[in-house]
């Protein structure tokens, strides 16, 4: 076990009630891998981004970070063992500054919030990290800004910024780019280029134009079971993965 | 025995003047989200108005009751489209307090202003002020009338929230405004006859209750904690949480000030805290209405 | 502007750089401790004969100004503040009246007993939200006042808690009877008690409690308790009122029931909002505003005043949701002359 993946999910499985909406899902990640999860609407992402985070157990199957089995271990359990994802829908808080948010992030990491007296602004390398994170996402110009009046694509951005904020081994991006314009998503995607290259991604997304220039590698998802896995280009020749999903899309034009 | 006897009488009487007053607290609550402080005055500018009505104008108790809801219905209903309409919702529980609390400033100044900062009374009729014998015990017969009178108020809510469409479509919108909405429930009407209906049953309690919650200048910010606390243990928009949670009060009050004089206040939020804490949406939460 | 520029997506950022304050830091830091200073003294030169007024504004802007870190910084809606006030007015008091008189020593001791009701009761009741918390507050001030007026022996009850006789500031300023020492010693306080409570809001934990009032849940993400940081806020906050109990108790010589009353908290608040919330210079605003305007109008009749407030709340709450400090934020894009 020199090489554990960083994330590694076996036989993973869900069932509500009667239906099964996650089943037998095996994966892992390794260091650097860019890898998209991708899938009609309903294919189970949501619920297998979750299962892996923590939110819901799962019915069978494992978990394991870096080799530790996290399968019964709570969400902040998985937080803290490095498990970090953004979130889909932005709970930002709107009044406070970009700067305040990543500080915030920072300082919830290093369990150094409950300091009374200290001044958040002489915390020694504090300041240091947070500039490196604006600048790793292109957020220096609007550092000092009220987050509720930031552009969405900006919020998106500094979503993902507060995820590295909290030193992930594993990151998770529930669709960052939901929400942003098309013609700007290449914003997101430039901010994804310079994410540290020891990091394993798993991104969750439909738009196929980021998920083709950023993932290394794509798996598919329909109804609850893992379709195939492989590269874009093996991904578009699959004849399964047309007719469940980019078959779909190409009757709607 | 005699004592017992006497505070359970005062005591329900009591509990009865709280429950009238609170319970329109408690449904305007329940459904609009709305944490209204200014419910104490709407019962205070009924009672002035009652009190006005009997005694210089000297209409019969009757008359003046029905003439001082009718009125202060009347003249509170703009306030729900002008000011209250704005603030529905629970997310603005702040902008509820402060509004509230400046509007029974407002009502308060406007009372000693019309009617003077003196202690008001408004004379019973001779009718009431007798005692009724029951077998071997006797009690007032002006506690009686207010306790009747609360448990016709029990009945006739009951009727009207269990047994009319009013009462149907307005328990389905405090169980879930959305799908009201969306079963096609007119929530702005609705939530203007919810409004009147409570104005009515606080100023019918403010009038009622002059002998047992006098009506003086401050009335609306003395008591309406007394009306809050009800609701709270009660759960918003709960019938019976609202006369369980009065009664008890009512009692333990009572029972407390011939007791252990003034110390009844202190058992009751000791209660109003271990029952909060224990059930933070009130005793009687899930029974909507 | 440049790098603004360099970054398209920035569709609505081109008014944003205005907002960084045009003045360094070191000078708006400065600037609400030398108005307060400054002002401060001048009251004391000019009004000489309401000094007694004047120290209970000040010790009421120290109240109002715990109020703003629990309402302004961390949302919580309280009608019960009182209770940490009357707590630790009374503490001073009992031990001033039977064993310490050295008004520091009584200082920190309201400090103490403010601080300890408040995380007692903050750890019991502030897991509820909305109308129960509201409730809790208030039930926790009723019991504090229904206490302190059952306790007869050691409060007077509801004649009130007579007979304290400070001993001299440092052992140097004797309280005089036009109650000289007794404003300038509160201004001090307040003043220090500004400088103590802005670096605590501006603290990690501060930070973090406004992230619980603008998102508990992110919190909760981002791997914090946000009930351990309200509780937290909510005793430091009871440790500020608790002093400022303390100072009414010690310069006005008496604590009486209403320092534990509902209309005491309820006042606090309607003077906080004036003000303005979460800047806690916004609470010596609305604090002198409030009880200046009290003073003028409520001595020719009280309803006046009562008119006269309850209009201005109500305009608040429906023109100027952010309060008058609002105000400033609101009028001066204006007077920048249309950008």
């Amino acid at each position: 076990m020199i090489d554990a993946p960083l994330l590694q999910v076996d036989g993973l499985s869900k069932n509500f009630g009667g239906l099964q909406v996650s089943s037998n899902i095996s994966m892992d990640l390794r260091k650097g891998d860019r890898c998209a999860l991708i899938g009609p609407n309903g294919a189970g992402k949501t619920t297998f981004v979750n299962l892996v985070t923590g939110v819901i157990p799962p019915t069978a199957g494992t978990i394991r970070i870096e080799g530790h089995d996290v399968t019964r271990q709570s969400a902040e359990a998985r937080v803290r063992r490095g498990l970090i994802r953004s979130f889909q829908v932005a709970r930002l808080f709107r009044s406070m500054t970009v700067r305040e948010h990543l500080e915030l992030a920072v300082l919830e990491r290093t369990g150094r919030t409950f300091r009374l007296f200290a001044n958040v602004r002489r915390i020694p390398g504090l300041a240091d990290e947070v500039a490196e994170l604006l600048e790793g996402m292109g957020l220096t110009a609007v550092a000092e800004t009220a987050v509720g009046t930031l552009a969405y694509g900006q919020q998106r951005l500094l979503e993902i910024a507060l995820a590295l904020a909290m030193k992930p081994k594993v990151l998770i991006l529930d669709e960052p780019a939901a929400g942003v314009p098309h013609s700007e998503s290449h914003r997101i995607l430039d901010a994804l280029d310079r994410l540290p290259d020891d990091l394993a991604v798993l991104m969750i997304e439909h738009d196929m134009d980021l998920v083709f220039r950023f993932a290394k590698r794509i798996i598919v998802l329909a109804q609850g079971q893992l379709l195939c896995s492989g590269t874009a280009a093996e991904i578009t020749a699959d004849p399964r993965v047309r007719e469940v999903y980019l078959g779909s899309r190409a009757h709607a034009h | 025995m005699e004592t017992v006897f006497g505070i359970a009488v005062d005591g329900v009487a009591y509990g009865m003047i709280l429950f009238i007053i609170s319970v329109g607290l408690s449904v305007t609550l329940g459904l609009m989200r709305v944490v209204n402080l200014a419910h104490g005055a709407f019962a205070m500018a009924a009672g002035y108005v009652a009190s006005y009505a009997a005694q210089t104008m000297g209409l019969p108790y009757g008359l003046a009751l029905v003439a001082a809801v009718l009125l202060t219905v009347v003249a509170t209903l703009p306030l729900e489209k002008l000011l209250y309409r704005r603030i529905y919702g629970s997310a603005n529980e702040l902008r509820q307090v402060l509004l509230t609390i400046g509007l029974t400033f407002v009502i308060v100044a406007g009372i000693n202003y019309l009617f003077g900062p003196t202690l008001k009374r408004i004379p019973l009729p001779e009718m009431l002020t007798g005692t009724l014998d029951l077998g071997p015990k006797s009690i007032p017969t002006h506690r009686a009338f207010v306790i009747g009178m609360g448990a016709a108020t029990i009945l006739a809510l009951w009727w009207l929230l269990e047994r009319t469409s009013f009462g149907i479509r307005l328990r389905a919108a405090v169980d879930d405004p959305a799908m009201a909405a969306a079963l096609g429930i007119r929530t702005e009407r609705l939530y203007m006859a919810t409004f009147a209906l409570g104005t009515g049953l606080a100023a019918m309690g403010g009038v009622l209750g002059a002998e047992l919650l006098p009506l003086e200048p401050y009335y609306a910010i003395r008591y309406i904690v007394l009306f809050l606390a009800v609701v709270a243990v009660g759960g918003a928009g709960s019938i019976f949480g609202s006369a369980a949670a009065a009664l008890t009060l009512g009692v333990v009050d009572t029972a407390g000030k011939y007791l252990i004089p003034n110390f009844g206040e202190f058992f009751f939020y000791a209660a109003l805290i271990l029952i909060l804490f224990r059930w933070p949406h009130g005793f009687f939460q899930g029974r909507a209405a | 502007m440049t790098a603004v520029e360099s970054d398209k997506m920035t569709t609505n950022t081109s008014t944003l750089p205005h907002s960084r304050p045009a003045l360094p830091r070191i000078v708006t830091d400065a600037m609400p401790v030398v108005v307060m200073a400054v002002g401060g003294l001048a009251a004391f030169w000019l009004f000489p004969n309401d000094l007694g007024l004047l120290t209970r504004i000040l010790a009421a802007a120290l109240f109002v100004m715990s109020l703003d870190m629990v309402l302004g910084y961390c949302g919580i809606a309280t009608l019960g503040h009182a209770a940490m006030f009357g707590t630790g007015a009374y503490a001073a008091g009992i031990v001033a009246v039977n064993w310490v008189s050295d008004p520091l020593a009584l200082l920190a001791v309201g400090g103490v007993a403010g601080g300890l009701i408040a995380l007692a009761t903050g750890a019991l009741i502030l897991h509820a939200r909305g109308l129960t918390l509201l409730m809790l507050t208030i039930a926790v001030a009723q019991i504090v006042q229904e206490v302190a007026n059952k306790a007869r022996d050691w409060t007077g009850g509801s004649d009130g808690l007579s007979g304290i006789d400070p001993a001299p500031v440092l052992g140097l300023f004797r309280f005089d009877l036009y109650g000289r020492t007794s404003y300038l010693f509160a201004l001090a306080v307040l003043i220090v008690g500004f400088l103590v409570a802005r670096r605590i809001v501006r603290s990690p934990c501060g930070l973090a409690c406004r992230g619980v009032r603008e998102e508990p849940l992110r919190i909760a993400a981002l791997g914090g308790s946000p009930r351990r940081y309200l509780v937290s806020m909510y005793a430091v906050a009871g440790v500020f009122a608790g002093i400022a109990g303390a100072l009414t108790a010690i310069t006005s010589g008496i604590v009486g029931l209403d320092s534990v009353g509902f209309s005491w908290s309820a006042e606090a608040m309607i003077m906080l909002v004036l003000g303005g919330t979460g800047r806690l210079y916004g609470a010596v605003i609305g604090t002198v505003a409030f009880m200046a305007i009290h003073h003028i109008l409520a001595s020719t009749d009280p309803f006046h005043w009562m008119l006269f407030i309850g209009l201005f709340l109500m305009g608040i709450v429906l023109f100027l949701p952010g309060g008058i400090a609002s105000l400033s934020a609101r009028v001066l894009p204006l007077v920048k002359g249309g950008r």
